[in-house]
């Protein structure tokens, strides 16, 4: 009962927020110097032809007005219509979300299978060659751009060794580099967290009452060791899986991976506003959406938090 | 009565960087079957460590130096972590101070109990449920079938140190050793704690070693009882040898904070306890002693039989 | 008075430096870092060759004695782009983390001390700001305002800033409970100073490790807009701009994809080691531990 309720009060919570990302993006376009218009119209376009585009958009009406008819679209989870293909952006999106929900899962489980061994041996030994490459992995892994690190993935293993696609997606072996360079990015810091928080929990009281008992090692590792350890690890791996889902853009992009990602860098180099406004609304909105989920999942780890949480709600 | 625990020159020491902690230095006692002994001592004197190696749960840096722990003809000092792990919970269980934190927050504590039944007979810990609610019966927990599914942060202090002694007595062990169960207890639960204490000693006839700062305590429930200072044994003997006639003066300090027609003039003993890295040389006790004389300083005392009383003073040597 | 809080805090700079000292890795990267700024100004004074000036006779040629890291898909000199690029690359990034961590930490201070109105209203901007992935508040905010230098030190300005809102917000919290601070309210000194003088200077170790941290985070953005295009437009010497247009030459001359990308790397892996030996180095409970073992 009490996880229906919180459920609820964090979606309303959400959806407050989402709110408040869109009024942002909405002002950001129309205060801000600068003129999606005449943007879009590009530089060498008449003055009336940008007026004809200003129309088109609702741009020439009152904000208030502008507000109002895009947020009851909006409600309606109509997201406008893009310039470039004529159909509804909502479609457009949801014809390439796949490619992306695929990608960043199977980027994030990549990153968890290396990471979370890794760090929990690091951790059973702290002073091994094993925890020495954490820390060395979790500096470069998250130092190292992307596109500089997919690029030189695409060099090794599609131009000198000639085993992998480099680009498209169109086997199941497409997706290997792609995810590859972004579990890189992962790996280190999940594995350094992984490594901190079981360190702790195995330096915690409760791991001595666990071996007063009798428990086996490997009952004691589960059991009192990793599950201890999982809130934090849950919270890293989902807010990465978070900023996947919208911040692959760079790698999709690099790998011209038909996700959402490289759908938004299409939509800006042709100068399609509704499209790119969409996607951008559509991001925020599964970010905010994984964020609650995430919230869900500690308090179903966690007791404590779980109680915390609920009387907050 | 048969002996049941022998120790004997018991060493342990923690190998730091900056030198080498002496947390146990010598130490030698035995205890016989259904005794209940007492360690007192203040902070830093070396009691809990003496507690950690008697149930192997040392962790690194403290490692045993030299010396043996005979408990029933099994050298504990040559066991494997394997072997431990047969003789803890099931022969050799542990009462923790703070409970608190010695309980897992995301667990129930009946699945922690259980746990103690898993361990040793196998099975899945659901399968004792139980049993654990008849171990609460027996600690007197309020509300047994209620609180088999609490999680730690619902329940008192009391209610937790009640869990913790459950899965001590979960497989009526040959010893309990007990580290300052109730110090961090309010003073009414201590009183409680206490009774349950004696009340299971009797029924379950396990051996106890009971470790606390409190003396009084100890005099009330322990047959005999051994006062350490700074990693030494000062003093061993019985419980109303100890209370009448002191011999270390340390153990005459100790009394005379409990005696309240003195606490006047004898509030505490002054100073506090040495470093271990760096212990003054001779009697470790010597710069808080009121009796010392100058070969204190120099001559570090033995442990010596005084009317079958043991004692480790330069004042009954010689 | 004033002397002896002034020696106070000349002391404990010291300790801080000692212990940043001690840690000879973080020491290499405070180099690098220190390399890597200076070059901002003078970059394109060291710079061997013209960065702009192309000639398709020697495109695309391998490392040699003339041109050390060789030439771009245009002829023109990859090292001395790589000098004058820092201008860009790590100009930016300074300017906008300057601008996003005092903007922040001002709201955070105003949010933590004032309370009420203003705090939930700051609070309620920045957890939208928070709803945005970093990378793509960053590429909506150059997208609708079109590419540029201006832009895009808006766009990490801006997306940088809600976590120094955050963390100052909280130290804010717990330092006006200190006596020092009742203290000063009790002897009628403004707000502001109180802030300023006594709160400010509480809560600047964090917002200068974050800060740190987010120099290394601001190239990585930086960069990548300049990949994706949505950077400063071409031909300046952007770094991420020039791994963006010189990927099509991977197969050919991948030279003109490896080097940028070091040098990019190597400057945020440098900041990203620099906040962590800062972070170290400033936080006393760390510092004590070191000590005790």
């Amino acid at each position: 009962m009490s996880l229906l309720n919180y459920t609820v009060y964090r979606l309303a919570q959400g959806f407050i927020t989402f709110l408040g990302a869109f009024l942002l993006i909405f002002l950001f376009v129309r205060l801000l110097p600068g003129d999606p218009a005449r943007l879009i119209a590009g530089p060498e376009a008449l003055e009336e032809d940008i007026q004809r585009i200003r129309a088109h958009l609702g741009l020439d009406r009152p904000l208030y007005e502008q507000f109002i008819t895009y947020m009851a679209s909006l409600l309606r989870g109509d997201l406008g219509t893009s310039i470039k293909y004529g159909t509804p952006v909502l479609e457009e999106i949801l014809a390439r979300l796949p490619y992306t929900l695929a990608l960043a899962f199977v980027a994030e489980a990549l990153a968890v299978s290396v990471a979370v061994p890794l760090g929990v041996l690091a951790a059973l030994k702290p002073r091994s060659l094993v925890s020495q490459l954490v820390s060395v992995l979790a500096v470069v892994g998250a130092s190292l751009p992307v596109f500089w690190t997919g690029l030189m993935l695409i060099f090794i293993f599609s131009v000198e060794l000639r085993l992998l696609p480099s680009s498209g997606a169109e086997s199941p072996k497409h997706i290997i580099l792609p995810s590859a360079t972004l579990a890189f990015f992962l790996v280190g810091n999940l594995a350094r967290i992984t490594r901190a928080a079981v360190m702790e929990s195995l330096s915690s009281n409760h791991v001595v009452t666990a071996r007063a008992k009798g428990l086996s090692f490997n009952k004691i590792l589960v059991r009192h060791v990793l599950r201890n350890s999982l809130i934090p690890i849950l919270t890293v791996a989902s807010v990465q899986l978070g900023a996947l889902l919208g911040g692959a853009v760079v790698t999709e992009t690099v790998f011209a991976w038909p996700g959402i990602g490289s759908l938004l860098i299409d939509s800006l180099f042709f100068r399609d506003y509704p499209l790119a406004q969409g996607v951008i609304m559509f991001t925020v909105g599964a970010f905010i959406l994984i964020n609650i989920v995430t919230d869900i999942l500690y308090a179903l780890v966690d007791p404590r938090v779980r109680e915390i949480l609920w009387k907050a709600a | 009565m048969s002996e049941l625990l022998k120790v004997e020159a018991l060493k342990v020491y923690y190998r730091l960087p900056q030198g080498v902690v002496r947390a146990v230095d010598e130490v030698s006692f035995s205890l016989e079957r259904g005794e209940v002994l007492g360690i007192a001592g203040e902070s830093g004197s070396g009691k809990s460590t003496l507690a950690m190696a008697l149930a192997g749960l040392l962790r690194p840096p403290a490692v045993i130096e030299s010396g043996r722990i005979i408990f029933d003809g099994l050298d504990l000092t040559k066991l494997g972590e394997g072997e431990w792990r047969k003789l803890r919970g099931r022969r050799i269980a542990v009462i923790f101070q703070d409970p608190g934190t010695y309980l897992n927050p995301v667990y129930t504590s009946g699945f922690q109990v259980a746990e103690v039944y898993e361990a040793h007979r196998g099975g899945r810990a659901s399968r004792y449920v139980e049993l654990v609610k008849d171990l609460y019966r027996k600690v007197k927990m309020a509300d047994p079938e209620r609180r088999v599914h609490s999680y730690p942060h619902q329940m008192s202090g009391g209610m937790k140190q009640r869990v913790l002694i459950s899965m001590a007595i979960a497989e009526k062990p040959d010893l309990i050793i007990a580290d300052e169960p109730t110090s961090a207890l309010d003073v009414t639960i201590q009183a409680e704690i206490v009774e349950l204490l004696k009340e299971l000693k009797s029924e379950t006839g396990s051996s106890i070693i009971f470790i606390t700062h409190d003396l009084a305590l100890l005099l009330e429930i322990a047959d005999r009882i051994m006062i350490m200072y700074a990693g030494k044994m000062a003093e061993l003997g019985r419980s109303s040898e100890i209370r009448d006639n002191p011999l270390h003066p340390y153990t005459r300090g100790l009394l005379s904070v409990l005696k309240p027609e003195r606490k006047q003039k004898l509030a505490s003993i002054p100073g506090s306890i040495p470093s271990l890295i760096d212990p003054p040389k001779g009697c470790r006790f010597h710069p808080r002693c009121p009796m010392a004389m100058p070969e204190c300083s120099r001559v570090e005392p033995r442990t010596v039989k005084v009317n079958g009383r043991t004692v480790s003073c330069l004042l009954y040597e010689g | 008075m004033t002397k002896r809080i002034k020696e106070a805090k000349r002391k404990r700079l010291l300790e801080v430096w000692e212990a940043f000292k001690a840690n000879k890795v973080a020491l290499a990267a405070l180099c690098i870092v220190a390399i890597v700024i200076i070059l901002t100004p003078i970059g394109s004074r060291i710079a061997p060759h013209d960065p702009y000036d192309f000639n398709l006779a020697r495109a695309r040629q391998p490392p040699s004695g003339e041109h050390v890291l060789g030439t771009d898909e245009l002829g023109r000199d990859i090292l001395s782009r790589l000098l004058v690029g820092a201008k860009y690359t790590v100009g930016i990034s300074v300017v906008s983390i300057v601008i996003g961590a005092s903007l922040g930490t001002l709201l955070g201070l105003i949010s933590g001390y004032k309370g009420g109105l203003w705090d939930s209203l700051i609070q309620r901007v920045n957890d939208v700001l928070l709803a945005f992935p970093t990378i793509l508040l960053a590429i909506a905010l150059v997208a609708f305002k079109g590419p540029g230098v201006s832009s895009l030190i808006l766009a990490i300005a801006v997306s940088s800033m809600p976590v120094y809102v955050r963390l100052v917000r909280a130290a804010v919290l717990q330092v006006v409970v200190e006596d020092y601070v009742a203290a000063a309210k009790l002897l009628g000194l403004s707000s502001w100073r109180i802030m300023l003088r006594h709160v400010l200077p509480n809560v600047m170790s964090p917002v200068i490790v974050q800060a740190t941290y987010h120099m290394g985070l601001a190239i990585l953005i930086a960069s990548a807009l300049g990949f994706l295009g949505l950077g400063v437009p071409p031909p300046t010497p952007e770094w991420g701009s020039m791994i963006g247009t010189g990927k099509v030459y991977l197969f050919s001359a991948p030279h003109i994809v490896v080097f940028p990308g070091l040098f990019i790397s190597v400057t945020i892996i440098a900041f990203n080691v620099l906040g962590d030996g800062l972070r170290d180095a400033l936080d006393p409970r760390a510092r004590a531990m070191l000590r005790r073992f």
